[in-house]
């Protein structure tokens, strides 16, 4: 039997069996123990949190020491009234193809069946899921809240499109040639125009806050540093400024008024608040 | 040189009209791929709302049905179950060849294709992306010195590099170790394939854990029953068994055994997420898209049917599998059920729209898709590549023990009479031409 197979006959002795269980029992104590002490523990925090995924940790422009600001807006479901000024406007400043919108605007109906007008930027979510898909980190989040993009590092993959939950990526289906139909009368571009092949998205006019920033000015208060969409507003349904800022207008707003955020159950952390139009509950 | 090739053409017309046949094919996909690259991917009917189409359908295929190179590999050469080295060789091409396809189709699909290297240098370790595309490198790199032994013995190498066949030997020796970071590989990007959906929690059809389990499931499964098809179809043409009648049906037993696996799992999958439970998202997405595109229709008789169920059904009665043609319907059925599966996948969460607005009304509509011209001349492109390679690499190529000084004579399929199976010599040398 054991020429053609040759096998183990030794079974385990009570002995041995006590044996390893005594010294299994007392590694997992001294484990515990260890754990417990100071040094180890703080060192065991460290490792934690750095494995913990920290899409900010990165930071590829400076844009003051970490945290500082964090760029929000408000958006005024209540006051809105639909006049897409602040989409042709977006148009226009950030050279968007005209069959393209990185600010929407939507014709929606509350519960009680009343019409309100819904518009939407980006919304420079804290823990974006464009960032984390992106294979080549072209989009990250800047310290100061905004998602941004690298035109120089994107691939063009397009699964920031598919990620994003509010369908705020648009991609530069083709090369593009003459003005935006928006510019002769919404403005001149202030950005430079992107390549066929990336993606791209709202920036909430960085352009004109890290100008503005070192010239002193403040975002949100000084029209020079503001977004396109809240400068052109007729009725002021959007409010822009630094959410780490109490006094800033978009904090006021928040403060004061009741809002929500968009698909808050994704865990996405917008930096977009809505004030809700009459009727909807929230 | 041109009476040797009309000679050649006259000794095989079928080959050489075959192969006419192919070439006219993949030049239509160069043209559509030269348009794609001038123009940009505006000339294709993908959009901001379905950013992905078909030709993410034909990479994921062709990577799926190349997981017999590290299944059958990792068997062979892992749980050193000797018979199947046997058919590793011709695993490891079709695994090649079917990666070499996928990167094709994506160097297409991208947006900078002149851009394609830049996952290696600039890392975003977070990403499901980043990952498949370092895996997909890596192990196309591990196929590649699997797949050289069998390139340097070739006598096409042989007759002008003596020393080919020496540094073939060593690289085979390294074969085992290789199919260890083959098999960790494959593993993982097979996997994460059906984890780029699985992740993405906004699009509730896509959003399950199980997603990756099902890919490398259906992977193994339908890439093992492709390899053994192709091996049936190519012992048909030449006339003569190039593997062992036992090994033909350990390795139909097991892509029959993983293809019911893969239908338990996709069973439970099912009863888990839409019977079982209710997530009402999901209950409302699928239900739009039973009602606005043939989804039920091709996931029932396409994935489950016809697609896995059957095959499985051939594979493991031995009465079927005992003859070829029922290996090759078998193969044939398999090839659909990925594609339709992948197809269904990949497709379904863009299909339906996402609903981010706060508002009761219903404003997004779903998004059609259908690929135009373009996209299925780039594909048809790549699916010529694939088949070329098929043919002048099990033409020219020693891909069965013993084939090493075969080739050496004509193609021409002879009509020897191969007559039964079993103890028959495994490879019968053939007079050619």
């Amino acid at each position: 039997m054991s020429e053609q197979h040759p096998q183990n006959d030794q079974f385990i002795t009570r002995r041995q069996f006590i044996q390893m269980m005594t010294g299994l029992g007392a590694s997992a104590a001294v484990a515990v123990a260890l754990s417990e002490v100071e040094v180890l523990r703080d060192l065991i925090e460290d490792q934690l949190a750095l494995e913990m995924p920290d899409v900010r940790g990165e930071d590829h422009h400076d844009a003051g020491p970490p945290g500082k600001h964090h760029w929000g807006m408000v958006i005024n479901l209540e006051t809105c009234i639909g006049c897409e000024y602040c989409v042709y406007a977006c148009q226009a400043i950030n050279d968007v193809p005209d069959d393209m919108r990185w600010n929407v605007h939507l014709v929606d109906k509350t519960e009680t069946g009343d019409t309100f007008h819904m518009t939407r930027p980006c919304l420079h979510c804290n823990d974006a899921p464009c960032v984390s898909v992106c294979p080549v980190y072209a989009t990250y989040v800047r310290d100061d809240g905004l998602v941004v993009m690298d035109y120089d590092v994107c691939i063009g993959c397009r699964y920031c499109q598919v990620a994003c939950p509010y369908d705020a990526r648009t991609f530069n289906w083709e090369a593009r040639e003459g003005p935006s139909g928006y510019q002769a009368v919404w403005g001149e571009a202030e950005v430079e125009r992107r390549p066929r092949g990336v993606a791209e998205k709202c920036t909430f006019c960085i352009h004109r806050i890290d100008r503005g920033l070192k010239q002193g000015l403040v975002p949100g208060i000084d029209r020079a540093a503001t977004p396109a969409c809240v400068n052109i507003c007729p009725v002021e349904a959007r409010i822009f400024g630094d959410l780490n800022d109490p006094d800033s207008p978009a904090s006021i707003a928040i403060r004061e008024n009741p809002t929500f955020r968009l698909r808050e159950d994704l865990g996405t952390e917008p930096s977009v608040y809505y004030i809700p139009p009459e009727g909807m509950t929230i | 040189m041109i009476g040797a090739l009309r000679q050649e053409v006259r000794a095989a017309p079928t080959f050489t009209a075959w192969i006419l046949f192919l070439f006219g094919l993949a030049t239509l996909g160069l043209i559509a791929a030269i348009i794609v690259l001038v123009n940009g991917l505006e000339v294709t009917n993908l959009s901001n709302r379905v950013p992905w189409g078909l030709w993410i359908t034909v990479d994921l295929s062709a990577i799926a049905l190349g997981a017999g190179a590290f299944s059958l590999s990792a068997i062979a050469y892992l749980l050193r179950v000797k018979s199947f080295e046997q058919i590793s060789r011709i695993a490891v091409f079709v695994g090649l060849v079917g990666y070499t396809s996928a990167m094709l189709a994506l160097f297409m699909d991208i947006g900078r294709p002149d851009r394609f290297w830049h996952p290696t240098v600039y890392w975003n370790i977070h990403s499901v992306l980043w990952e498949i595309t370092m895996c997909v490198i890596l192990y196309s790199t591990v196929l590649i010195v699997e797949f050289l032994p069998i390139f340097l013995e070739s006598n096409v190498v042989k007759s002008r590099f003596p020393r080919g066949p020496q540094i073939g030997h060593f690289l085979h020796s390294l074969t085992p170790f290789v199919a260890i970071l083959g098999l960790g590989l494959s593993l993982l990007h097979q996997s994460s394939l059906g984890a780029t959906y699985g992740v993405l929690v906004a699009r509730p059809v896509w959003f399950k854990p199980s997603l990756p389990v099902m890919f490398i499931a259906s992977a193994v499964a339908a890439g093992a029953t492709f390899t053994l098809g192709i091996t049936v179809f190519y012992e048909n043409l030449v006339r003569v068994r190039k593997i062992t009648w036992r090994l033909r049906n350990q390795v139909a037993l097991f892509a029959g055994l993983m293809m019911l696996a893969y239908l338990y799992l996709k069973l439970w999958d099912y009863l888990a997420t839409s019977y079982y439970s209710h997530l009402p998202a999901r209950v409302n997405d699928l239900e739009l898209l039973g009602r606005t595109t043939p989804y039920g229709l091709t996931f029932w008789w396409g994935e489950i049917i016809f697609g896995s169920l059957v095959p499985a059904i051939i594979l493991l009665t031995p009465r079927l599998r005992k003859h070829d043609i029922w290996i090759i319907v078998a193969m044939v059925l398999a090839v659909v059920g990925i594609v339709v599966n992948r197809w269904n996948v990949t497709l379904s969460g863009l299909i339906v729209p996402l609903d981010w607005s706060p508002g009761a009304a219903e404003v997004f509509s779903v998004n059609p898709y259908r690929p135009n011209l373009i996209e299925w001349g780039v594909g048809m492109g790549v699916v010529a590549y694939a088949l070329l390679a098929f043919t002048l690499g099990l033409r020219f190529l020693p891909m069965f023990p013993g084939e090493e000084h075969e080739h050496d004579h004509g193609h021409g399929p002879s009509h020897d009479d191969e007559s039964g199976h079993g103890g028959e010599p495994l490879v019968k040398m053939t007079p050619r031409a």
